[in-house]
């Protein structure tokens, strides 16, 4: 285990002002905030942060973690001294489960104290309950699927320190799961205490970004590119959907953008979505003589002026 | 070969959370979602507390809320309009991604 500088994590000095350690925790909150940051490691950078703040904005752990960092560097292997937080008592026992499978196991093993502070007789805890993100593909959605999801579970060993654990679950994706929607795992989250029930797991499902497809709740929309003469004249095409391949009817007289929807197509479900084809013209390339010719046949035989419409002006 | 046990679980929407629930997932007192409820900041259809319930949406929107006003301490009412900016930010990004004008 590395010992944790918490000073050089929030970017201030050893000496810094509970109110400086507050504005550099805010600022780098707003940089690392998962939902707008552009940095790649956002989520994970995001949780240092939250556990130097945990520390750092604490007074009496501050305390005892400015006492261990006289003798560690950043980075330095490290074992916590047997009794190195004597003569401090954290407020609240240690901290909740929760945060300790978000925080590391550096954090895990110096405030993780909430076995041996809940130590009291009688007193039952539900264990909290845990979040996480899930991606599967949309084609998932579609026919449900396994995921195996590894969490970090804290447990205490015989000497009451917080060990963190991982722990695999492989997990049904039930069919018809939409973007967005949580899937609930009763009694996986967080340990209780004193004999209370655990907590839930509550997984998030996200979608990998398909190119092809937008998804709106249970309704799917894909572009299918169609020649001039498919959308002209009308054809029965095959395009691959996210349920596999299906014919479509273009209509004759189509042009770009039209939408065809396909009932029942979308993501399957109770009430189950559409899929909706957007037709896209794409032009051959005039890229050869006889391509040119006829182009050039059309552009003489057809009194065609897509501007007349639009009342186009010089 | 090992048999692998599979978890399965419910999916919220089909099964709504309770007003509980919904406090217990955000780590956040009952309170704290009544009241934000009252401000009009968390969606509900009903009048009636015992009736309340909750879906994903709800679910996603309220931690979002919770650790904004959390890490800034922020006032609810922004927390909420932070987040109404990030939902509908999120809402055209997916547009934008599916016309292909951004990627990822």
């Amino acid at each position: 285990m590395e010992f944790k500088d918490y000073y050089q994590v929030l970017g201030v000095e050893k000496t810094a002002t509970p109110d400086e350690i507050k504005k550099a925790y805010r600022k780098l909150a707003r940089k690392f905030h998962p939902d707008v940051s552009k940095e790649p490691d956002a989520e994970l950078r995001m949780q240092e942060v939250n556990e130097a703040k945990a520390v750092l904005a604490d007074p009496e752990k501050r305390l005892a973690y400015d006492q261990l960092a006289r003798q560690y560097r950043s980075g330095q292997d490290f074992q916590p001294p047997p009794d190195w937080d004597a003569g401090f008592e954290f407020s609240g026992g240690g901290f909740e489960e929760a945060d300790l499978g978000e925080f590391s196991d550096f954090f895990a093993n110096l405030f993780g104290q909430g076995g041996r502070a809940g130590g009291r007789r009688g007193y039952q805890m539900r264990g909290e309950d845990r979040h996480a993100k899930v991606v599967i593909d949309l084609e998932d959605a579609y026919h449900g699927a396994t995921r195996a999801i590894t969490l970090q579970v804290p447990r205490l060993d015989a000497q009451g320190r917080v060990l963190s654990r991982e722990h695999t679950l492989n997990v049904r994706i039930p069919k018809g799961v939409k973007a967005g929607q949580h899937i609930r795992l009763s009694g996986q989250g967080g340990p209780g205490m004193g004999g209370g029930p655990a907590g839930d797991l509550f997984l998030e499902i996200h979608f990998t970004p398909d190119p092809l497809y937008r998804v709106e709740g249970r309704d799917v929309h894909q572009r299918v590119p169609v020649t001039p003469w498919e959308a002209a004249l009308g054809a029965s095409i095959e395009t691959p959907t996210p349920s596999g391949v299906v014919k479509v009817k273009v209509p004759a007289g189509s042009q770009s953008g039209r939408r065809l929807r396909l009932k029942g197509r979308g993501i399957p479900g109770p009430e189950p979505g559409d899929l909706y084809v957007e037709l896209e013209v794409v032009l051959p390339p005039a890229d050869t003589d006889r391509a040119r010719e006829l182009y050039e046949t059309m552009a003489q035989e057809l009194a065609f002026d897509p501007r007349q419409r639009r009342g186009a002006r010089p | 070969m090992t048999q692998q046990r599979i978890t399965s679980g419910e999916l919220i929407d089909e099964a709504t959370l309770t007003l509980e629930e919904l406090a217990r997932a955000c780590s956040v007192e009952a309170e704290w979602v009544i009241e934000r409820i009252e401000r009009g900041l968390l969606a509900d259809g009903s009048p009636y507390v015992a009736s309340w319930r909750f879906t994903s949406h709800d679910l996603t929107r309220a931690r979002r809320i919770c650790q904004l006003e959390r890490d800034f301490e922020a006032a609810p009412e922004l927390a909420a309009l932070a987040t109404d900016l990030i939902e509908e930010n999120q809402r055209l990004k997916e547009r934008l991604r599916a016309a292909g004008l951004i990627e990822g």
